[in-house]
C-alpha cells in the first residue's frame, strides 16, 4: 500500500502550552483514518499542521512524499481541508463559491465546470445553490463546504469534525458522502469527538488525549484489545 | 496569474456591496444638494443689494451720494415718509436689509466741515450666508459716502487736483520673488491662489489613505469573522498573492470611493466659490514665477501620492491580521487615521519650514507626510526632498510588505491577535 501521510514525533507549542507532545502515525492510500478524542485533545492542531496552516514546533510531516516544511504549496495542490468552524463568503451564491474555489485547482474552463458540477451534486442543494450563502442554514453551509472539499477529488481530504453542529439527518448524509468519496480513491483524515460516528466511518482510528496518541488500530482491533463494546468505552479504558 | 485574478475579482466584489453603493450615492447627493443650496445663498449675497434711502436733504451732495451708491453695486429704493418711524416701517415692508436716512442740512454741514452723522438701520431677518454677509453693507455704504463727500470737498477747494492722488500720495508696487524668478504681484494673492489650488490635495490624500486602509483591515477581519480565512489559506495559491489581491482591491475601491467623494466635495466647495473664474492677472503672475505644475511635477507628485497609499495599505493589512472580527477592525484603523491626521492638520495650519526640528523629524518619519510636503516643494522647484521622501516611502513600503508576506506565510496570520488587557473579573472564593 502507498503511504499518503506520515507524521513523526510531531510537537506543537502555543507559548507554554504543549498542544501536541510528539505524535506519530501513518495513513495509507484510500484509507479513512480518524483522530478521536475529547475537545482540546490536540486533534484540530494536528489537522491544521497537516493542512499547512500551522507550522510544527518540531517533528516531521510528509504528505504524498512532500515534506511539509519545504513543499507546503505542492501539498496544498493535492489536499483539501475542511475546518471545524468554517464559513463561505456570504455575498456569493453557492454556485459562485464552488466556481471561485474550483478555479484554484484547475486551469482549463471545462475542468473547472466539471468540478463545479460535481460540487453541486455533492451539496445537493437544488435551486438554493443559486441563492446567497448568507441565506443558508448551518447544515446547508456545511454541505456546501464539504462539497467544496471533495469536488476536486483531492488525494487527501482533511476533515475536522465534518458533522459538527449538524442534526442527525444531515450528519448521516455527510457520512454517506465521505464513504462514497473514499471508495472513489480519496484518502480521508478526519477528526471527531463523536466516537460512534467514527466507528461507523473509519478504517483505522487513533485515540488522542492531552496531545498524546494513546493507541491506534481498526475499531474492531481496539474493541477486542480493551474488551469494550464501542469506541467510547475503548477511549475511557485507554485514558485510565 | 489566473488564480490571482480570480482572487482579485472576489475581493473587489466583496468590497463593492449594496451598503457601500447606497452610502456613496447618498453622500454624493448630499454634497450636491448642499453645494446647490450654498451656491444659491452665495449668489444672493453677490447680487446687487437693495437699500432704502430717505433723503431729507435732496441736495446736490445727497444726490451725488445716491449716484455713488448705485455705481458701488447698490440698488436704491427712494422712500418718502412723514417721520422716521414711518420710514422704518416702509423700509421693513419693502423687504430691504438696510435703511439709510440722509438728514436735512447734510450738504450744508459737510461744506462747513461740521461732522454729520447718517443714520443706518439694518434689518436682521435670518442668519443665512446672504443675510449675514449683508451686514458688511453698512460699512460699505458709509465708506462710499465718505469717499464721495471727501472727493467732492477736495474738488471744490483745490480744483485741478485728483482727489485720489491727494488722499494717497505714496503708492507701492509689490514684487514677488521665487528662487531666481521675479514678477509684479501681491504676495498675499499669490499665496491665496496657490492655497486655493492645493485645498483638495490633503483632503483627497486623507480620504484615499483612510478609506483604502479601512477596506483592507475590514477585508482581513471579515475573513476571520466569517471563518473563511483558514480555507483560503489552504488553497493552492501563493500567500503573497492573497496579500497583494487584498491590497489592490482595497486600493481600487478606495480610489473609486474617494473619487466620488471628491466630485461631491467639489460641488459643495463650488457652491462657496460661486464658480467664479480666476482672474487672468494672477494666472500670469503665477506662470511668471514658475509656480505652475509641469507634467514632470504632476508625475513626481503622483508617484509620491501612490507610494503613500501603498504604505497605508501595507500597514493596514498587518493591522487587519490583529483584528479578531469586523468590530475590532474599526478600532485598529485609528493608528492610520492619526498618522494621516497629523500631517494633514499641520499642512493646513503651518508651514513645514517654520516647524521645530523634533516636529520636522516626526513629520519625516510618518510616510503619509511626504505627499503633503511634496506639493509645496514641487511648486518651488525643490525636487531633492521630494525624491528623498519617495525613497523613504519605498523603503517603508518594502518593509511593510515583507512583514505582511511573512505573517501570511506563517501561522501568525491565524494566531496573532491584539492582546487587550483582560478585565479583572475576580475569582469566586469557596
Amino acid at each position: 500500500m502507498d503511504t499518503v501521510l506520515k507524521v513523526e514525533k510531531l510537537r506543537k507549542n502555543y507559548g507554554n502550552l504543549q498542544a501536541l507532545k510528539g505524535i506519530s502515525f501513518e495513513i495509507q492510500k484510500e484509507e479513512i483514518f480518524a483522530l478521536i478524542g475529547p475537545n482540546g485533545a490536540g486533534k484540530s492542531t494536528a489537522l491544521r499542521i497537516i493542512a499547512t496552516l500551522l507550522s510544527p514546533t518540531s517533528g516531521e510531516v510528509e504528505v504524498l512524499g512532500f515534506n511539509l516544511k519545504k513543499n507546503a504549496e505542492k501539498i496544498r495542490e493535492r489536499i483539501s481541508y475542511l475546518p471545524e468552524e468554517a464559513g463561505a463568503y456570504r455575498n456569493q451564491s453557492g454556485i459562485e463559491y464552488l466556481r471561485f474555489m474550483a478555479t484554484f485547482y484547475a486551469s482549463e474552463p471545462h475542468t473547472i465546470e466539471e468540478f463545479v458540477k460535481k460540487g453541486a451534486q455533492i451539496a445537493d442543494l437544488g435551486e438554493r445553490l443559486y441563492d446567497k450563502v448568507g441565506t443558508y442554514s448551518k447544515g446547508m453551509v456545511r454541505k456546501l463546504l464539504l462539497a467544496r472539499a471533495l469536488m476536486t477529488s483531492p488525494q487527501l481530504a482533511i476533515l475536522d469534525e465534518p458533522t459538527s453542529g449538524l442534526d442527525v439527518i444531515n450528519s448521516l448524509e455527510i457520512r454517506g458522502i465521505i464513504r462514497e468519496y473514499a471508495k472513489q480513491g480519496t484518502t480521508v483524515l478526519l477528526s471527531s469527538h463523536n466516537m460512534l460516528e467514527i466507528e461507523f466511518l473509519s478504517d483505522r482510528v487513533a485515540l488522542i488525549d492531552n496531545g498524546v496518541i494513546l493507541d491506534s488500530g481498526t475499531p474492531k482491533e481496539l474493541k477486542e484489545k480493551y474488551g469494550a463494546e464501542n469506541l467510547e468505552e475503548v477511549f475511557r479504558r485507554a485514558v485510565i | 496569474m489566473r488564480k490571482f485574478w480570480n482572487l482579485l475579482k472576489k475581493e473587489t466584489k466583496e468590497l463593492i456591496n449594496t451598503q457601500l453603493i447606497i452610502s456613496l450615492i447618498f453622500t454624493f447627493f448630499l454634497f450636491y444638494l448642499m453645494g446647490t443650496l450654498v451656491h444659491g445663498e452665495m449668489a444672493k449675497a453677490a447680487a446687487p443689494q437693495e437699500i432704502a434711502v430717505w433723503d431729507l436733504d435732496s441736495s446736490d451732495l445727497s444726490l451725488g451720494i445716491l449716484k455713488g451708491l448705485s455705481s458701488a453695486n447698490f440698488q436704491i429704493i427712494s422712500l418718502t415718509a412723514r417721520d422716521r418711524q414711518e420710514a422704518i416701517e416702509k423700509a421693513g415692508a419693502s423687504n430691504v436689509s438696510l435703511l439709510l436716512i440722509i438728514p436735512n442740512g447734510f450738504e450744508k454741514s459737510v461744506l462747513e466741515l461740521n461732522s454729520m452723522s447718517l443714520d443706518t438701520f439694518y434689518f436682521i431677518r435670518g442668519f443665512s450666508v446672504s443675510a449675514t454677509s449683508a451686514s458688511g453693507m453698512v460699512k460699505s455704504v458709509i465708506a462710499t459716502v465718505n469717499d464721495y463727500v471727501s472727493n467732492s470737498y477736495i474738488k471744490e477747494k483745490i480744483p485741478g487736483i485728483d482727489p485720489e492722488e491727494l488722499k494717497n500720495p505714496v503708492k507701492n508696487k509689490d514684487y514677488v520673488i521665487v528662487k531666481d524668478r521675479i514678477a509684479e504681484g501681491s504676495p498675499a494673492e499669490v499665496s491665496s491662489f496657490i492655497l486655493s489650488q492645493s485645498t483638495f490635495l490633503p483632503i483627497i490624500l486623507m480620504l484615499i489613505i483612510v478609506y483604502s486602509s479601512q477596506m483592507v483591515i475590514s477585508a482581513v477581519a471579515m475573513e476571520k469573522e466569517n471563518k473563511t480565512l483558514e480555507t483560503l489559506l489552504t488553497v493552492p495559491i501563493n500567500r503573497n498573492y492573497i496579500v497583494v489581491a487584498k491590497m489592490l482591491s482595497s486600493g481600487i475601491v478606495g480610489l473609486i470611493t474617494a473619487g466620488i467623494y471628491m466630485v461631491g466635495f467639489r460641488f459643495y466647495m463650488g457652491g462657496f466659490r460661486g464658480n467664479v473664474p480666476t482672474s487672468g492677472q494672477i494666472d500670469t503672475v503665477v506662470q511668471k514665477l514658475g509656480l505652475a505644475f509641469t507634467p514632470q511635477g504632476y508625475l513626481v507628485l503622483g508617484v509620491s501620492l501612490f507610494l503613500a497609499i501603498l504604505c497605508g495599505l501595507a500597514m493596514a493589512i498587518i493591522l487587519g491580521v490583529l483584528a479578531k472580527d469586523l468590530k475590532s477592525a474599526q478600532g485598529l484603523l485609528m493608528p492610520i487615521v492619526f498618522l494621516t491626521l497629523i500631517p494633514y492638520l499641520i499642512s493646513l495650519f503651518s508651514d513645514f519650514n517654520s516647524l521645530s526640528l523634533p516636529v520636522k523629524i516626526l513629520l519625516w518619519i510618518i510616510p503619509f507626510s511626504h505627499p503633503f510636503l511634496a506639493f509645496q516643494n514641487i511648486l518651488l522647484g525643490n525636487y531633492l526632498p521630494v525624491f528623498y521622501g519617495i525613497i523613504y516611502m519605498l523603503v517603508v513600503f518594502a518593509i511593510m510588505v515583507f512583514l505582511a508576506a511573512r505573517i501570511f506565510s506563517s501561522d501568525r496570520v491565524l494566531t496573532m491577535q491584539l492582546q487587550l488587557k483582560r478585565k479583572n473579573l475576580g475569582r469566586i472564593k469557596f
